[in-house]
């Protein structure tokens, strides 16, 4: 066991400082696609709701084209695409541009969900307090909506992670890019996607419970 | 403009493959789920914790890191399997893993008293399950199962990347061919969102009716 465990590592240990540099790159493709897809989503979901009956079309077409688009050929169209018309994205805009597209959509539906959840009630209390409109579903409705947004969100989160290892068709030097390179000159696949699927793994665990625990916290504090 | 005609009939012809490697991986899947599931929640402790383990190596994993895997990481051990084969057998393990928490949940959905009121008409578990727990727990687990689907089928667009012949790999070739990746793309798109549209118009179909039924 200690054999196996010490040529292993002597066959990660020169990738590790190159594959952690990819995991910076995946971070920062995860983050900024779930930054557009939360502030997008949070429109199209205000579309959903509103009064409109265009606003609302216009959410419920874009939400049900997205949402069946494969995010790879999203990707794509991000990437090659746009590049077509003018707009030339890099790999990383490209990436953050298909993810957000894609998360905003699936995040439409669960802010408004969660929106839709808040119960009668507590609207009608906010009327009764003389809160206006806005102030009533800021004050109200939007801090009981966060609560119950935040766990299906979460799933999402960690779909974007896994999503983000696309833009090795890119040819972006993330992690799994890394690891894909590393493969091939190595000769030694298996090893390198191992030691890439751990450390994706401990991304993925470190996150799960960072965000546990800010729940558990929001949720001690509503009390 | 020809020459998009032309590489949209190829893509309808990668359809095909991506529609034959859904549905059979959609199958194998969700039988191997169903077990799986069975084993979760009924089986002996080691069996319980195997597929734990099994659900959350799925499910935690990038699916492209999977696929590369079993493609390239295999022959390091001298396995060498066909892309097409590597990509069915990917796709039913990716699959089982989903198809494993969505039966699970479907099960421990059903209220405890439900499962009271069997053994108390007296019925084997066998009856029990086929009577009246899995009746209840396939309406409620439609909406998942018709996701399910689709997740496949979205999973299929990485299979070009291995060289398999789908919809993005006649895509991709159409773009270097014609220069237009806008117009190509676009139309695999479309193709997608007719495909997973009808999945999902018949899902709801069948939602109705077990409603209806009920």
């Amino acid at each position: 066991m200690t054999v196996v465990l010490a040529s292993i590592w002597g066959v990660w240990a020169p990738y590790l400082p190159s594959f952690l540099r990819g995991l910076v790159i995946t971070m920062e493709i995860t983050g900024l696609g779930l930054a557009v897809a939360i502030v997008l989503g949070a429109i199209l979901a205000g579309f959903k709701l509103s009064r409109f009956r265009t606003l609302r079309l216009i959410a419920t077409v874009y939400v049900d084209i997205v949402r069946s688009i494969p995010v790879l050929v999203l990707l794509f169209l991000a990437y090659y695409g746009l590049g077509q018309l003018g707009f030339t994205l890099s790999g990383i805009a490209s990436a953050t541009t298909a993810l957000g597209a894609y998360y905003a959509a699936l995040l439409c539906e669960i802010f408004r969900g969660g929106v839709q959840g808040v119960e009668k009630g507590q609207k009608e209390a906010a009327d009764a307090l003389g809160l206006g409109r806005v102030s009533g579903f800021a004050r109200v409705i939007l801090p009981q909506a966060v609560l119950r947004v935040l766990p299906p969100s979460t799933n999402q989160l960690s779909n974007i992670i896994k999503d983000s290892s696309l833009v090795v068709t890119i040819g972006v030097a993330d992690l799994m890019a890394r690891s894909y390179q590393a493969s091939a000159s190595t000769f030694r696949p298996m090893d390198m996607f191992v030691l890439a699927g751990i450390i994706y793994m401990a991304l993925y665990l470190v996150i799960a419970r960072a965000i546990e625990r800010w729940e558990l916290n929001v949720q001690r504090r509503r009390g | 403009m020809s020459a998009i005609a032309l590489y949209t009939g190829e893509m309808l012809d990668g359809a095909v493959i991506t529609l034959e490697l859904t549905a059979g991986a959609t199958v194998v899947s969700l039988v191997a789920g169903a077990a799986g599931a069975v084993g979760r929640l009924y089986g002996p402790k080691a069996l319980k914790t195997f597929v734990m383990a099994y659900v959350e190596t799925i499910r935690g994993l990038p699916a492209i890191l999977q696929l590369f895997i079993l493609y390239f990481g295999l022959t390091q051990f001298g396995i060498d399997i066909s892309a097409y084969w590597a990509a069915f057998v990917w796709l039913c393990l990716y699959g089982t893993g989903y198809a494993i928490e969505i039966f699970r949940a479907g099960l421990q959905g059903i209220p405890e008293g439900q499962h009271e009121a069997t053994a108390a008409l007296g019925l084997t578990r066998f009856e029990a399950m086929r009577r009246v727990i899995i009746p209840q727990a396939w309406v409620a687990m439609l909406p998942a199962l018709t996701n399910f689907v689709v997740l496949e089928l979205k999973n299929t667009t990485l299979l070009y990347f291995i060289g398999v012949q789908d919809i993005m790999f006649h895509a991709r070739l159409g773009v270097s061919n014609s220069g237009q990746p806008l117009v190509v793309y676009g139309i695999a798109a479309g193709i997608y969102v007719v495909m997973n549209g009808t999945i999902s118009r018949v899902g709801g179909l069948l939602e109705k009716r077990a409603a209806i039924a009920r």
